[in-house]
């Protein structure tokens, strides 16, 4: 097997990778959405609401590691 | 002064807006110069008189153009804004971190420093010849420090934030940083020649900044191509999306239309953009599937494209007479618009049928500057409107004079593209004609005379554009010295501007 | 998973890296080796015409004219053979250009004459009625940069094994030897003695008492690298 097969296979198979993530992404997205479990577009606000006195959207709390 | 309440600290910020504004003007102007130079080539020796011919001849001045307008200009841009977006979305103050305020200020000057040295070693006409990577190997690694300094500002602040998730103009940001600096270490691969040695053991041996490319021919030019597009991708797309999705929202109140469909163009984008870069080089002696390879992904790249356009769009849903009353948002509307278009054309030039009319024409310059002045351009001047007022304190001066500005450039912008479309297919049908007995129809002059009033009205269309950008510098300026002092409040959403 | 990324910066940048990363690796790296094959014919480039390649990068002419012939009738029948990747081979850096302000320049050598080049570089619009390329009257009082040019052939030489002295196979069966000087006093004799058969086809009177006294004008080591190409 050469290089250039190999960098055939290499990217077919990566590219696939890619795909099939970006897909379950979507996938999560709108089905955690769906179930209720994840808010996505309330981080929309964060622009929004950026004062330095707003609350965040979702605080640091002080005993989790950043 | 113990009890003063936090604030965010713009010190930064408003140092690289100055850049913007200056480098913008002068890298324009240098534009407008160039333009005229190829409708008129008697301005190449406007200064003949002073002996100065060199210094003012199209060839030598194309690299600070180029340079002026996407280092300077561009890349001051970004930094102006990410010193101000960075610190609001991550609800942190700058004021709270002295070793973040001076890695800041450091940034600043360096940078300065690396635009001195740029400038001058172009004049002289010291350059490694690769577009958009011209600088010699000492101001190279001077790049690096400057970008390293960035980073380290970026994560830094990152690092103390109070908002725990990363709102998606951040996460662009990140990508620009990222990319640049894998794109711009690895086309700038190249060894001093003072390290060669001759046999006779002389060393040192001739100009101390002169270098040459590890790569070779046809591999330099993969690289170098697998960087000038991702220079646009990393320098022209990503950082103006970051912009776009902050400052958008914010001056017409209205949250991203959907943050999910950012977060998906984001990966998408990722993934997609560097695969496209082969289609510079179609038709050339890079390997014919990865000619097609960048042609396809060129194509593919439409979607996550669109899917920020349109989210930008959709963002002004139901609000669009705020398109018609403020000039601060038709400035964005449009720059969408013309990023939308501009993206685009761009698949559209690299299927290879249409890339073989197009490439090496006017057509591409054309499809450049459409991407650069409308999208580009404008969404850096909006943003610039939109902080004025905040790190100011101040009204924008003059709401009528942005008004007449954002015509003037659109009929600019315009004409340049319109224009250039012409020449370029012309040119394109021309080189490639044949008579009846299978001999060229013409001869390369008679297709460069044939774009003469194509070019003089690029010149026009582009001497528009920097007379609008004066009237931006001069309303920015007027802001900060006799703007009408405004309280936090007015600062909410849409921006204070005095009629 | 994904969530998780979005909170933790440090992992999202890697993350952001390595999927902009893999692309590059896939599409460049395999092609390397191969595509820096020289072919047949191809040869370094002598002390002069080195030069003259610094002196064309020096004023950005790839800015206007591109080295590079696309493989259509047009062009083929235009500007001569279309090009072959091994012909880059000892191109560092490459000059292909991205736009034709002015014709392609990869096969000059075949069909423009040093005489040509020296009116044409002083008046264009005198040689070509129409044409908007700018004189580069300079050229002719810059002298060229020999030693710079002369280290660029020994970093070649010692870092890229590029064939100096070594003798390379031409066209026509027979082999040729690009000779490389020992030393900088050397170099600036052999580079002397490639500008005189430059400027003995040259009218220009300035240019060849320049040469005549020793001296190398950025014009003469031009033309060399114009008439190289081919």
């Amino acid at each position: 097997m050469d290089i250039f097969q190999l960098q055939g296979y290499a990217y077919f198979g990566l590219v696939t990778l890619m795909v099939v993530i970006l897909y379950s992404y979507i996938y999560h997205l709108y089905s955690s959405e769906k179930k209720g479990t994840k808010d996505f577009e309330k981080y929309g606000n964060m622009a929004l609401n950026d004062e330095i006195d707003d609350a965040p959207v979702e605080k640091i709390s002080k005993d989790e590691k950043k | 002064m113990e009890n003063r309440p936090l604030e965010y600290d713009y010190t930064v910020a408003k140092m690289f807006m100055l850049t913007t504004v200056l480098l913008g003007a002068v890298g324009m102007l240098i534009g407008v110069i160039l333009a005229s130079e190829m409708a008129f080539p008697g301005v190449n020796t406007m200064l003949g008189s002073l002996g100065l011919n060199e210094f003012t001849n199209f060839s030598r001045l194309r690299p600070l153009h180029t340079d002026s307008v996407i280092f300077g200009f561009t890349l001051s841009g970004i930094f102006a804004t990410w010193y101000y977006v960075g610190q609001r979305v991550l609800k942190v103050s700058m004021a709270e971190s002295k070793l973040l305020m001076f890695l800041g200020k450091m940034h600043f000057w360096l940078y300065i420093l690396v635009v001195a040295a740029a400038v001058v070693s172009l004049f002289m006409g010291i350059t490694s010849s690769k577009e958009y990577a011209e600088f010699e190997w000492p101001i190279d690694i001077a790049v690096v420090v400057v970008w390293v300094t960035w980073g380290l500002g970026i994560f830094g602040l990152i690092g103390i934030r109070r908002e725990r998730s990363l709102y998606i103009s951040i996460w662009y940001y990140i990508a620009t940083f990222l990319g640049i600096a894998m794109l711009y270490l690895f086309n700038n691969m190249e060894i001093p020649t003072i390290l060669a040695t001759s046999p006779a053991g002389e060393t040192g041996i001739g100009a101390w900044y002169h270098s040459v490319s590890m790569y070779s021919g046809t591999n330099d030019a993969l690289v170098q191509w697998w960087y000038g597009h991702n220079a646009v991708a990393f320098g022209f797309t990503v950082p103006i999306v970051a912009m776009i999705y902050y400052f958008l929202p914010k001056e017409s109140g209205q949250a991203v239309y959907s943050y999910k469909l950012s977060l998906l163009s984001f990966w998408g984008l990722m993934f997609v953009y560097l695969w496209a870069g082969g289609h510079h080089l179609l038709f050339s002696t890079v390997p014919d599937w990865m000619q097609t390879m960048g042609s396809v992904f060129s194509v593919v790249l439409i979607l996550p494209s669109w899917g920020s356009a349109i989210n930008m769009l959709l963002t002004m849903k139901g609000e669009w007479q705020q398109v018609a009353t403020s000039p601060l948002i038709k400035f964005m509307v449009l720059a969408s618009t013309f990023y939308m278009f501009s993206t685009l054309e761009g698949p559209i030039q690299a299927i290879k049928s249409v890339n073989a009319i197009a490439h090496f024409t006017d057509w591409i310059v054309g499809h450049v500057h459409d991407g650069t002045l409308g999208w580009v351009g404008f969404m850096i001047m909006a943003a610039l409107f939109h902080m004025a007022p905040r790190v100011f304190k101040r009204e924008l001066y003059s709401k009528s004079l942005m008004g007449t500005q954002f015509w003037i450039q659109t009929l600019g912008v315009v004409l340049y593209f319109t224009s250039m479309w012409i020449a370029g297919i012309t040119q394109g049908m021309m080189w490639r004609a044949h008579d009846e007995y299978g001999n060229l129809a013409y001869s390369f002059i008679d297709t460069v005379t044939a774009l003469h009033p194509y070019y003089t009205i690029r010149a026009v269309g582009g001497l528009l554009y920097l007379i609008g950008f004066f009237m931006f510098a001069y309303n920015i300026y007027k802001t900060m010295t006799s703007g009408r002092r405004v309280e936090e409040s007015e600062l909410q959403s849409a921006s204070p501007m005095a009629a | 998973m994904f969530h998780w990324l979005e909170k933790h910066p440090f992992f999202f940048a890697v993350g952001v890296f390595l999927v902009i990363a893999f692309a590059g690796l896939v599409e460049i790296l395999p092609n390397f080796a191969q595509a820096s094959q020289p072919v047949v014919g191809t040869k370094p480039y002598t002390l002069l015409e080195m030069a003259g390649r610094e002196v064309y990068i020096k004023n950005s002419c790839n800015a206007c004219h591109s080295q590079l012939i696309r493989p259509f009738k047009a062009e083929t029948d235009r500007y001569g053979h279309y090009s072959l990747s091994g012909e880059y081979a000892y191109d560092r850096p490459f000059l292909w250009g991205s736009k034709r302000i002015g014709p392609d320049l990869h096969r000059v050598g075949d069909y423009r004459t040093t005489d040509w080049h020296e009116n044409h570089m002083k008046d264009p619009a005198g040689v070509v009625p129409g044409s908007i390329m700018p004189a580069y009257t300079w050229m002719f009082t810059n002298l060229a940069d020999i030693n710079t040019a002369y280290a660029d052939q020994l970093t070649n030489a010692q870092f890229f094994n590029v064939p100096y002295n070594k003798p390379v196979p031409m066209k026509d069966g027979t082999t040729l030897t690009v000779p490389m000087a020992k030393s900088v006093a050397e170099a600036n004799a052999m580079a002397l003695e490639e500008a005189k058969t430059i400027s003995a086809d040259m009218k220009d009177k300035d240019v060849q008492d320049m040469v005549a006294a020793g001296k190398i004008p950025e014009i003469v080591a031009l033309i060399a690298y114009l008439n190289s190409l081919k």
